[in-house]
């Protein structure tokens, strides 16, 4: 159950429906708890919504001003795809696996009996030809090339850092 | 007279090339920015650091500002991520010590206040005492429906909660609001209620 201020917050706020609104509106104006109630609320309403906002000082934007200039200036992501390009590209897909069904459909016969046999599958490889000296020096130099890029950008993001701290 | 720019309007020149417009959205959106920010560092020093890291950021990623929203509201989630993390970073700071200072300087500065005479400027004196007595949330909650012009569900989009938290937040708020006023002002709160 709404307590009275939860009722009169409502109504200043005008979130309840009109016939709550009436309701209140007539408690407001019979019950002595509710007008004292929505007296107080009202005024406390009008303090918060006349108070003024604080002021930063005077060199606030000429500051961030400054720091934005060591930024790097925004661009529009290109990456941002239209959602209708990736509906079309879908429906193309689907269209495409549709036609090829109907076509594998309308060109098939089907025998009395099948002579359908599944093809077996081989999965046999031998381990040791693939750790061979040669594969396992790809394997460290991509190691290795993805470590220092990850260390040049990890080092640029903290040289931004200090920039924009020490501006 | 030249016509105002909205915000779309300025991101587009900025996104552009025209990097000097983000002064205009700057001035346009500091003061709430920094009122906000007031709320979870309580003090003009770190707000200020707060509030130009927050538009710091909001310059970083305006390329990804999706227009579906307010740039307003987009600007808070910022300044919400940002307060957070400083505030973060400076609990690992502070020790016991200072929290116990800074319990007594809050009541020398409730003292202070008492001291004084209350007029309609005073009114808003006590109110924005009560409101730093607020949890930062409550605070903030308060500030964005009040000051910030937006609806509960953009509230809740800033601060990365659902709306009906936010409207159970903003009771909540308003109900502390009410008894740290009356805590401040003893008799006196019927004068200014």
């Amino acid at each position: 159950m709404k307590t009275i201020d939860e009722e009169i917050w409502a109504y200043i706020d005008g979130s309840c429906n009109p016939a709550e609104s009436q309701r209140i509106a007539e408690k407001i104006a019979t019950d002595d708890n509710y007008a004292v109630a929505f007296q107080e609320l009202s005024k406390l309403n009008d303090l918060m919504a006349s108070d003024e906002l604080e002021e930063p000082s005077m060199s606030f934007s000429r500051n961030v001003m400054e720091a934005v200039a060591l930024e790097i200036a925004p661009k529009k992501l290109s990456t941002r795809v239209n959602n209708n390009i990736i509906y079309g590209i879908a429906a193309f897909f689907i269209l495409s696996l549709a036609a090829i069904f109907v076509y594998v459909l309308a060109n098939s016969t089907y025998p009395a009996q099948s002579t359908f046999k599944l093809p077996e599958a081989s999965f046999s490889f031998n381990m040791s030809e693939m750790l061979s000296p040669l594969s396992m020096k790809i394997f460290l130099m991509v190691d290795l090339a993805l470590a220092l890029l990850y260390m040049d950008r990890l080092l640029r993001r903290k040289l931004h850092a200090n920039k924009t701290t020490l501006s | 007279m030249q016509q105002q720019l909205s915000d779309i309007e300025l991101i587009t020149a900025i996104l552009e090339g025209n990097t000097a417009v983000y002064a205009e959205l700057v001035k346009r959106h500091q003061r709430y920015v920094f009122t906000l920010a007031m709320r979870y560092a309580k003090n003009r020093e770190d707000a200020e650091e707060i509030a130009q890291d927050t538009f710091v950021k909001a310059y970083r990623a305006l390329g990804t500002f999706k227009q579906s929203s307010k740039f307003s509201t987009w600007l808070f989630s910022i300044t919400y991520t940002t307060a957070m993390t400083f505030l973060r970073k400076k609990r690992l700071l502070t020790d016991s010590i200072n929290d116990e200072e800074s319990g007594i300087q809050l009541e020398n500065h409730i003292s202070a206040y008492q001291a004084n005479g209350h007029d309609q400027r005073s009114g808003y004196v006590y109110l924005n005492q009560a409101i730093d007595q607020l949890l930062p949330d409550d605070a903030a909650i308060i500030t964005l429906f009040y000051k910030g012009e937006q609806s509960l569900e953009e509230i809740g989009q800033a601060l990365k909660m659902e709306p009906n938290t936010i409207k159970v937040k903003l009771h909540r708020a308003r109900t502390r609001l009410k008894e740290k006023l009356q805590l401040l002002l003893k008799d006196e709160v019927k004068e200014l209620l």
